[in-house]
């Protein structure tokens, strides 16, 4: 990658951070958040993004990050207060940035759909607020200037510019160098330096810190006062400096010369696109101009005093919150940082993966070993069966570490939520507020990254149909302000998410009238509460009558269960009439091992993803009924679930085994159903480590992937959906 | 041999951009993350040289600038200043503080460099 193009992946990355920093610190700030080290770092995160866009030249999003800013700088300076209205528009503003960064990363600069109108907004905060700052130049064109630096207002070339030069002590007190200016100033032209050592005292009255020499120049060539004076910049207020063009009138003849002031404010600006006018402090440079030098400065006064150093006071009612008197607080507050910073690198994924899939493999390795040993007949105190169980049990540590690395917080999918909840909340009219917990929960990556979808979904549907509305809430004696909230905490090894609204809470007769009306369930069913409430995550529960605008985009809450189960997770709802509803879901901490079930059919082993398994018993001949052909039933406490021989669903054998010669695992597959894998027989539980059977040879259906066991043979890992589905469609069949 | 600048920029895009300005001119780089890291990168690595943001968290570039200037061992050090042409007040505050000059945000890799070799020999 050519070097430019990767520091642009550096800004978006960048980028990503400090729209995590702003909201997280607008959001504190909505929440009471008083601390000055906030609202600077919010600024600071707009003003990194404007700053990185600028060398990058996206101007949608400089114009959009400047008017941010302004706006965020007139908080800061606390000319404009911290309101809930003002922190509102201020958040969807961030929304607006982050949209415009999603498409310059995608490299679709343009305007964003609101773009203009919370510009607008966010103008008429800072315009209220800083009346000094009237100038509207939002519809400023930013367009790329290349104005010539070289453009004084009369021609110059071949004259001479007789330049007196007498620095102050503060220029060398700011390690500015005579001598350097000097070789600079010689470059432009033919130059004859003098030396004026006039003002230098006798030994003992030298103050060694103190500035005495003064220099005479003469230069003349192609160059022009301009030229000169920009040699001098850094220096102006901290030396005298006067530029005389010798046998012309012009520049010399004392007096503002505006015509140059612009000329120089623009080449400031540089031929990239910062032109941000507000620099263009004419007040403070006029004020310079008339206003005497404080000590006898001879004619003609420089001609681009720009503002003095000391006390010219800046024309704005002053910043009391400047960063300065902040630093040492802002040092208390942001010792943490440091730290993460510091004990932080960045490792490439594939990098990490292959570490995985090493470990993995000597996982794999050290059971096989294990087994040999076994095996060969050596006793379980010999020193080589011993060695091997602490080795054992290393590996387990180097998997867990191994794991670890993959691990992220929560955080970064919870962060997403914050504007989905201000966005659904707009659009159904509810005043939401989401609480997180648990944001530094942490996870495999790859887990987080799908969880990002089914979330979306269960929040919108929270909101809207979860929570009611305010009218309805007043009268129940709420709040009108819903609550929802997203919590995820560690339990037993796996990551529970959770998902609440202070809402109503399922309405069990609707629920059950639809899913009567769509024929999920018989009209005369007796289900329990808790199945009432499972109904809405059966296939074809959602309905086009229940598509709203927000919630209902042809997605039910049967997709959220199957992203869920993919990931080797599981949902639950409970909900309480009156006081809301909580999703549960549990997920395993990694996709990179299993918890399974060890089982045997027709001499190949194996493995049934221990998450779907409810139970496992020994089928009584009387339980299990034929419905004709090889399709038969059991009955498991009153209830009937097909019984799924899993040797033939995979083609090992052709006539199913016999009820009792076997095992039936009760599993619970897509949408709640039930059936009982049949097998012959269970070996243990073990964890394994999953290996993509597609990355390998080829998809296979009722085959979810493959693992190494620790005698060395493959053994698959059941789909077990895939097989529950393709033995229901030849049930139907048969039945 | 080539002189070392430290830049100091809590902006990772900023910082690299410094860099590859820098490199390219010759320049040995060295880069802190605030003022405060920027103090101890600067007795470790004496440079010659520094460039420094403003707004940054820890410690701005201001705190950054007097702390040098109140150093004997490294008051001398040339310090320019990265600003953006609408921070003129803040241009002053900083030159007020010790600033030897100043780069205007977004920066021209040539016009940085030339300003290095104004302050520096």
């Amino acid at each position: 990658m050519d070097p430019f193009a990767a520091i642009k992946d550096t800004f978006f990355q960048e980028c990503e951070e400090q729209l995590a920093e702003l909201e997280s610190g607008l959001l504190a700030m909505e929440g009471g958040d008083q601390d000055p080290e906030t609202i600077n770092a919010v600024f600071r995160a707009v003003h990194s993004i404007k700053g990185g866009a600028g060398a990058f030249q996206l101007e949608a999003l400089i114009r959009f990050a400047h008017v941010f800013e302004t706006a965020l700088d007139e908080m800061r300076s606390g000319r404009l207060a911290a309101s809930p209205e003002v922190l509102k528009t201020m958040l969807r503003a961030a929304d607006i940035l982050a949209d415009l960064v999603t498409s310059a990363r995608a490299g679709q600069e343009g305007e964003h759909a609101q773009q203009q109108q919370l510009s607008d907004e966010l103008k008429a905060m800072s315009g209220a607020a800083g009346a000094d700052e009237e100038e509207d130049w939002g519809d400023f064109e930013f367009q790329p200037m290349s104005v010539a630096v070289d453009v004084p207002e009369e021609a110059p070339s071949a004259r001479a510019f007789k330049v007196r030069f007498k620095p102050r002590a503060d220029l060398y007190a700011k390690a500015n160098e005579a001598a350097l200016l000097l070789r600079e100033l010689v470059r432009l032209g033919d130059s004859q330096v003098e030396l004026d050592t006039s003002e230098v005292p006798l030994l003992d009255a030298i103050d060694p810190e103190a500035a005495y020499l003064i220099w005479n120049v003469t230069v003349s060539g192609d160059t022009d006062e301009l030229a000169i004076r920009e040699v001098f910049e850094f220096v102006d207020g901290d030396c005298e400096l006067d530029v005389e063009a010798q046998g012309g009138s012009g520049a010399g003849g004392g007096g503002l010369d505006i015509g140059a002031l612009l000329a120089r404010a623009q080449a400031e600006a540089g031929p990239l696109i910062e032109t941000a006018p507000d620099d263009f402090d004419l007040t403070a440079l006029l004020q310079a101009a008339g206003l005497p030098e404080a000590e006898p400065a001879p004619t003609p006064a420089p001609a681009l005093a720009v503002v003095p150093p000391a006390p010219a006071a800046p024309p704005a009612p002053a910043a009391p919150a400047t960063p300065a008197a902040d630093a040492s607080e802002g040092l208390a507050a942001n010792q943490s940082r440091k730290t993460e910073a510091g004990a932080t690198i960045r490792v490439d994924l594939d990098r990490v993966d292959r570490l995985i899939d090493l470990v993995g493999e000597l996982v794999i390795n050290q059971a096989v070993l294990a087994q040999r040993v076994m095996e060969a007949g050596l006793a379980r105190a010999s020193a080589v069966a011993m060695g091997l169980d602490e080795l054992e049990q290393l590996t387990r540590e180097i998997q867990d570490s191994v794991m670890a690395i993959r691990a992220q917080p929560v955080k970064s999918v919870f962060q997403r939520m914050p504007r989905l909840v201000r966005e659904v909340a707009a659009m159904t009219g509810k005043p939401v507020r989401l609480v997180t917990e648990g944001e530094g929960t942490e996870v495999d990556k790859t887990v987080i990254e799908r969880l990002a979808d089914p979330l979306t979904h269960m929040i919108r549907n929270a909101i809207d149909h979860g929570l009611e509305s305010p009218e309805k809430r007043a009268a129940a004696g709420k709040p009108a302000e819903g609550v929802v909230k997203l919590a995820a905490m560690h339990r037993s090894g796996r990551i529970v998410i959770e998902v609440s609204d202070d809402g109503g809470g399922i309405n069990r007769e609707r629920v059950k009238g639809i899913a009567i009306e769509k024929g999920l369930i018989a009209a005369d069913a007796t289900l329990s509460d808790e199945e009432i409430d499972n109904l809405i995550f059966m296939p074809g529960f959602s309905t086009a009558a229940e598509v709203s605008d927000i919630s209902g985009r042809g997605v039910g809450m049967d997709v959220v269960r199957r992203s869920i189960q993919a990931l080797g997770g599981r949902i639950n709802i409970t909900s309480k009439p009156g006081k809301g509803s909580t999703f549960t879901m549990s997920l395993p901490l990694t996709l990179a091992v299993l918890d399974g079930m060890v089982v045997s059919v027709e001499g190949q082993t194996l493995v049934a993803p221990i998450t779907a398994i409810i139970e496992t018993l020994q089928p009584k001949a009387e339980d299990v009924h034929s419905l004709g052909g090889h399709a038969r039933v059991i009955s498991i406490r009153g209830g009937f679930v097909p019984l799924i021989d899993v040797g033939m669903a995979l083609g090992y054998r052709r006539e199913p085994l016999p009820s009792s010669d076997g095992v039936a695992l009760l599993i619970e597959g897509e949408g709640g159903a039930r059936a009982a894998l049949f097998v012959d027989a269970i070996q243990g539980q073990r964890q394994v480590v999953i290996k993509s059977l597609e990355a390998n040879y080829r998809q296979v259906p009722g085959v979810a992937a493959a693992t190494i066991l620790g005698d060395g043979r493959v053994a698959l890992i059941l789909d077990i959906d895939t097989i529950v589905a393709v033995s229901r469609g030849e049930m139907r069949k048969a039945g | 041999m080539s002189m070392t600048v430290l830049t100091v920029d809590d902006s990772r895009t900023m910082r690299e951009m410094l860099r590859l300005a820098l490199a390219d001119a010759g320049f040995r780089v060295v880069q802190a993350e605030d003022g405060i890291h920027g103090l101890e990168v600067l007795q470790a690595e004496r440079p010659q040289v520094i460039v420094t943001d403003i707004n940054m968290p820890r410690m701005d570039g201001f705190g950054f600038i007097e702390e040098v200037r109140g150093d004997p061992q490294h008051r001398a050090i040339p310090i320019l200043v990265l600003t953006t042409e609408s921070d003129a007040e803040k241009k002053n505050r900083a030159r007020m503080a010790g600033a030897t000059g100043w780069i205007v945000k977004p920066f021209n890799p040539d016009k940085l460099v030339d300003a290095i070799r104004r302050v520096a020999a």
